[in-house]
């Protein structure tokens, strides 16, 4: 191994390391406040960049959304997302995520999810529940979580896949089934082409 | 190191454009293309004999972990069925949070840069080693664009570069459309960069289009090749002939004749180049 490169020399790095990035990443996508040194305005920029660019994403794996919402997609899209970190299992979560806020009853006010007309929440409904089955069994192993995060993307339309990694994302190996407050099990889900 | 020649950047709504195009090779989204289920038109350039490379977006070897080994496996694998000569992926992280924090992981669903601090390279370096170690090919890793500079950074792109490949033999793409973006956004002389860097590493480089609001450099790859990007790989072809240059346009794609106009483009620089006619002439 080349010189500078041991894993005890390193261990103390990494954990500096990580807590500075995750500072960094924690005020870009989870609302948390700026990290000493950066230029504030910059944060904003690369903020708002993160948004529109995971909006971006979420139309191309699911254009059913932009289609029922029109033009209040993209407001709704970034009053859901900000300051709500996406899923570590990817855009097609989010999107999940992004229309259970949608459906749910919720106050009004800043930041709550607008008011729907029976026709679009009815689609929204109904496109939810085609793509949040009830979960398989967890996989036993990581060979089977890789092959089954495969054929999950095989099913989908090569639009979703595509778009679901053309900018960096959901991994290929999901980390594992965790249980949500609300909402379906975060497994694998077959989704109609 | 492989030649590779004048390519572009595969993406599934110019494959049309991009078979008519003569390309020498393309690169493709590692994690857009799946092992024994290769797109037909990535299919048929491959039994032309064009070359595929796999360019991974998701490892995230600037970060805090360790690269996972079901990611190099699947880099592995792509490159394997592709039959490329190399992989690349990016100096950047892409995650955050974990064990390591206490605190709950968060994906960036991009590229964000590294510090440019000796903690941060320790870790890269090792991380580089540990992905080279899992890879049959070769891997080159890519500088990206950045909005944001980090506050107390010890080392400039170039000499941070410099470091990187002497430690751990890496090979570099560099992206001089990243290089502009740096400059606009950050100050940072590309031409400095390119005196630190070691220009023999380099596999290949990107070209890509952008545009500038607000003070700020987008590197969008929706827009045509600017002048200053486009002197910048002049400047790279003052340095080394490059092995490879390719052409990135990811949206808003213009019609074949404009992508060829593109490649001409690029042609032209490289083979005007003073490095080049030197090597022609010896």
């Amino acid at each position: 191994m080349p010189e500078g490169t041991t894993p005890s020399t390193t261990d103390a790095a990494r954990q500096r390391l990580a807590l500075a990035q995750t500072s960094l990443l924690s005020t870009l996508v989870a609302g948390t406040p700026a990290p000493e040194g950066f230029d504030r305005s910059r944060i904003a920029v690369q903020r708002r960049a993160l948004l529109a660019k995971r909006a971006g994403v979420v139309a191309r794996v699911a254009p059913e959304l932009p289609e029922i919402l029109g033009e209040d997609f993209r407001p709704a899209f970034l009053a859901y997302a900000r300051g709500r970190p996406m899923a570590t299992e990817g855009y097609r979560r989010d999107a999940l995520t992004f229309v259970e806020w949608l459906t749910s009853e919720s106050a009004e006010g800043p930041g709550s999810a607008p008011a729907l007309d029976d026709t679009a929440r009815e689609a929204l409904t109904a496109w939810w529940r085609e793509r949040a089955g009830p979960a398989p069994l967890p996989p036993a192993g990581r060979v089977q979580v890789l092959g089954r995060a495969v054929v999950r993307f095989m099913r989908s339309s090569t639009d979703g896949a595509r778009a679901a990694f053309s900018h960096p994302g959901p991994g290929l190996v999901r980390r594992g089934v965790r249980a949500r407050r609300r909402g379906p099990r975060e497994a694998p889900q077959p989704t109609r082409r | 190191m492989t030649h590779l020649g004048t390519g572009i950047g595969w993406r599934p709504e110019i494959a049309d454009a991009v078979e008519t195009l003569g390309v020498d090779w393309v690169e493709v989204v590692a994690e857009n293309v799946w092992p024994g289920h290769l797109p037909d038109p990535v299919r048929r350039l491959l039994d032309r004999g064009v070359t595929v490379v796999p360019h991974g977006v998701s490892l995230g070897l600037g970060g805090a972990e360790r690269p996972a080994p079901e990611r190099l496996t699947a880099l592995a694998e792509r490159a394997e069925a592709l039959g490329a000569p190399l992989v690349s992926e990016h100096i950047a992280f892409v995650r955050a949070g974990g064990p390591l924090t206490g605190s709950p992981r968060l994906e960036a669903g991009h590229l964000l840069p590294v510090p440019r601090t000796r903690d941060a390279l320790d870790v890269l370096c090792e991380n580089v080693v540990i992905a080279q170690d899992s890879l049959p090919v070769p891997l080159a890793l890519e500088n990206i664009a950045a909005l944001l500079s980090w506050p107390g950074e010890e080392m400039s792109e170039g000499a941070f570069l410099a470091e990187l490949v002497e430690r751990t033999g890496v090979r570099l793409l560099i992206d001089v459309a990243n290089l502009h973006t740096n400059h606009v956004n950050r100050g940072e002389d590309p031409l400095t960069a390119l005196d630190l860097l070691p220009v023999e590493a380099i596999a290949y480089v990107h070209v890509a289009g952008g545009v500038e609001r607000d003070g700020v450099w987008h590197d969008t790859h929706a827009h045509p090749l600017p002048e200053p990007v486009l002197d910048v790989l002049a400047a790279l072809c003052e340095r080394t002939a490059p092995p490879g240059v390719l052409l990135e346009r990811d949206d808003d794609f213009p019609p074949v004749a404009e992508l060829s106009g593109e490649l001409h483009r690029i042609r032209t620089v490289v083979r005007t180049s003073t490095y080049a006619k030197e090597t022609q002439d010896a």
